[in-house]
């Protein structure tokens, strides 16, 4: 009995090092770039961190980022000047691009077609409409350079808060336990392809073992909480405005109207809020416009995207 | 809670450590617990259920007993007659009530009369009710037919009946090799337990990167197959044959294993059944355990081959259409069952269906001859044929499945519905098949390698490929479960 155990234990560790090995040589995970809070309390990403992004199981998605001094995913530093017409693209990971060459991005695609344009893409993975303004607030002196101000949103993530405060769920990820754990190359890679979820799974289930479930009818609960709940989102939009301010003329939401509710599509409409909709020209293409894995725009996608800011610029 | 779970090797470990430590000395003892870790594993689905293993074990305890006492023909015959009604009809009411009561509608419609169905019942399948309740017949028959006698301890009876390991998808294990070997003090072997562990790892391989890969495209397929043309279709139904091997036989596999770490052989299940070189060699080598039981509780009493042709080839009608009703309540697996008959009779008729029983193919060589790829390629075209009527839902849709491949055949690449590469689905199965080629010999040896290096390489191989293609969205239940 003892000979098996320490025989399979030791085959075990063979083979978790052999994998380990085999993941680092067919770079099958993804690399993580570093997180930090910069002196005006804007959660970014620490500059000059180059690496690849992995999706899938089998490398099906693979690209490469390169984060410049601003601490943001893109090929350009950021260096809005009176004299030059710049774009700023603000938002989640949609904007931030990990899922394409840093080289291939929207930004890029614009630059491409706008001559003599430069697009800087202000992307971070979780960046929320408070995350948004907040930089934006931060950054006064670079913003007010900056001539048109492209701001991705989504009604259903980007209203949650109603002020900026530093995400510290987020900043855990950068505590030495997960910075650790993510050189083990195996481990990130078993992570996203969701082997470790079983065990999270059981580990809740044990967690919540014994307590009592309260049972509430969905059909009330999705009727009264989605209304409170638009509501409410309307309400933190209205604080966030106030506090971090928005400028209307040069300000604009880049947002998909078949998810954004008509109640706060209105609201924008009635108080004079710009917004580019995006739902209109995805939703007519002929070709696939997310990656397979997840929702994020793949290389025709942002293409659309693209086509869609500089039509929109130009009719300005 | 299924083979391919975190809960099972969880369950799995604490039970290992239970049974060879603090129950060892005792096998009274280890029996029970084998006995509570068997309804435990049976009761994460479904805990009521357990009262009809208890009740069908109750009777096929006594039933084995009374038949034992009784010298009277007759009365050994009756309490036979016991233990054949209780399970068929546990069987049948589970499983075939409704059925019955639909098909007996749909007759008299057609006969004109218009009849609403208000028998029918919402009846919930209890797993595994198809293979313990043929486990516990084969008791009751072997002690008829005095190759047994019975067991007087009624716990170790029921550790026998419920055994984890092969309760709920078999092997269905007759008494005389099960129920000896938990009656019997075991002793743990180390060569034993690293043979299950090796057969639970390639069990595991063929169910997560075979079975549960092909899957979704198998679905997709047989669930959109009026909108394919024909060569997907075939794409579909040849997959679905590696997928329903995977499945089963990873299964069975991931089964044996499992009774090795417990120091129980099972007996064998799956004889690398897709390189048959006819179709009786395929049912030696396909599902052995239900084809073994058919064979000598229904076919050998019914005269077996030893009777005159026509009454052998009614024998083989019989106990095919028999085996494709045990698969479940529906037509599809009927025709699926005759389909195989009329397959098996020519084999018969010619004498051809034991001239491989004891062979493999390339026997005595590296690589087939010519002659048998034709025979593997004929024989596998034939089954994989065969499981249209497997897979589709109903018997129309069956029809309108053959009816577009005969007719409609064009040809146009397939796309995987996720949007995956197919070439890696491609180039999987060709290495599956290759490597299943070079262990053909002994399917309980899936890693027979002289040296140590490339034992330990098949191994990595074999965990790498099940990241590669682990899909968490994928259903894990396995598809005999139905059965």
């Amino acid at each position: 009995m003892k000979r098996l155990f320490l025989k399979t234990s030791l085959y075990v560790i063979l083979i978790l090092i052999s994998l380990e090995v085999i993941v680092r040589i067919l770079h099958l995970a993804k690399d993580s770039p570093t997180r930090y809070i910069d002196e005006h309390k804007v959660e970014k990403w620490v500059p000059n961190q180059e690496g690849y992004s992995v999706t899938g199981n089998r490398r099906q998605n693979f690209s490469k980022f390169y984060i410049n001094n601003s601490g943001y995913n893109s090929y350009r530093e950021f260096t809005p000047l009176k004299e030059k017409v710049e774009i700023a693209l603000v938002g989640d990971s949609f904007i931030e691009g990990f899922h394409q060459n840093y080289y291939n991005s929207i930004g890029k695609k614009i630059e491409n077609r706008l001559e003599g344009v430069e697009v800087y893409e202000y992307g971070y993975a979780g960046y929320d409409l408070a995350d948004q303004l907040h930089l934006i607030y931060a950054y006064k002196n670079q913003f007010d350079l900056i001539d048109h101000v492209i701001l991705g949103f989504k009604f259903e993530n980007d209203l949650t808060r109603g002020e900026y405060h530093v995400m510290q769920d987020r900043m855990h990820l950068e505590s030495p336990l997960y910075r650790n754990a993510r050189k083990i190359k195996l481990l990130v890679y078993i992570q996203n392809i969701g082997v470790l979820d079983p065990v999270r799974q059981l580990v809740s289930q044990l967690m919540s073992f014994g307590k009592p479930k309260t049972i509430i009818s969905e059909e009330i609960v999705i009727k009264e909480s989605i209304k409170a709940k638009h509501l409410s989102y309307i309400e933190n939009f209205k604080s966030l405005i106030e506090i971090y301010g928005f400028d209307k003329k040069r300000f604009v939401f880049l947002l998909d109207t078949n998810t954004t509710p008509q109640i706060f599509l209105n609201y924008l409409e009635n108080n004079d809020f710009k917004y580019i909709d995006t739902f209109r020209v995805l939703s007519k293409s002929s070709k696939p416009t997310t990656l397979i894995y997840d929702r994020h725009w793949n290389n025709h996608g942002r293409s659309i995207i693209a086509t869609l800011i500089v039509d929109y610029l130009t009719s300005l | 809670m299924v083979f391919n779970s975190l809960e099972f090797f969880l369950f799995l470990f604490i039970v290992f450590i239970l049974y060879w430590f603090p129950f060892r000395k005792n096998v009274k003892i280890q029996n029970i617990f084998l006995l509570i870790a068997s309804y435990m594993f049976y009761g994460w689905w479904d805990y009521r259920f357990l009262s009809l293993i208890l009740v069908s074990t109750t009777v096929d305890y006594f039933v084995g007993i009374k038949i034992d006492t009784r010298t009277n023909a007759l009365q050994r015959k009756l309490w036979l007659w016991v233990s054949v009604i209780f399970n068929v009809g546990l069987l049948g009411f589970f499983k075939y009530y409704n059925f019955f009561v639909d098909s007996w509608v749909d007759m008299v419609s057609l006969l004109g009369y218009d009849i609403k169905s208000t028998w029918t019942l919402k009846v919930i399948l209890p797993v595994g009710i198809s293979f313990y309740t043929f486990q516990t017949m084969s008791y009751s028959f072997d002690i008829y037919y005095k190759k047994l006698k019975p067991t007087k301890d009624y716990l170790s009876f029921a550790a026998f009946v419920s055994f984890f390991p092969q309760l709920v998808a078999g092997p269905i294990e007759r008494a005389s090799n099960l129920l000896s070997q938990i009656i019997n003090k075991r002793e743990f072997s180390y060569k034993q337990s690293v043979g299950g562990l090796k057969l639970i790892l390639w069990g595991l391989f063929k169910k997560v990167v075979i079975a549960d890969a092909l899957a979704p495209i198998v679905d997709d397929i047989f669930a959109n197959y009026t909108t394919y043309p024909a060569s997907t279709l075939v794409l579909g139904v040849t997959l679905f044959s590696f997928q329903v091997y995977g499945d089963f036989s990873g299964y069975s596999d991931i089964a044996i294993g499992t009774a090795k770490l417990f120091g129980i052989e099972l007996k064998s299940n799956f004889k690398f059944p897709s390189f048959s070189r006819n179709v009786a060699e395929y049912w030696q080598r396909w599902h052995v355990s239900l084809s073994t039981w058919f064979r000598h509780y229904v076919y050998i009493p019914l005269g077996g081959s030893r009777v005159s042709k026509l009454k052998s080839v009614r024998n083989i009608i019989i106990i095919f259409l028999i085996s494709g009703f045990w698969h479940g309540a529906n037509w599809t697996f009927i025709f699926w069952g005759a389909f195989h008959a009329l397959a098996y009779i020519p084999v018969f008729l010619m004498g051809r269906n034991t001239i491989y029983k004891n062979s493999v193919v390339g026997e005595n060589s590296l690589f087939p001859s010519l002659i048998e790829i034709g025979q593997v390629l004929l024989t596998f075209s034939i089954i994989t044929f065969s499981r249209i009527f497997f897979r589709s839902e109903s018997i129309t849709d069956a029809f309108a499945f053959i009816k577009r491949i005969c007719f409609h055949f064009t040809y146009e690449t397939y796309n995987h519905p996720m949007g995956y590469r197919m070439i890696d689905y491609y180039i999987l199965i060709t290495l599956f098949v290759l490597y299943e080629y070079r262990i053909r010999k002994d399917e309980r040896s899936p890693f027979k390698f002289k040296s140590k290096i490339i034992r330990f390489i098949a191994y990595t191989i074999v965990v790498l490929g099940m990241l590669l293609f682990y899909d968490s969205n994928v259903d894990r239940s396995f598809i005999y479960f139905q059965f």
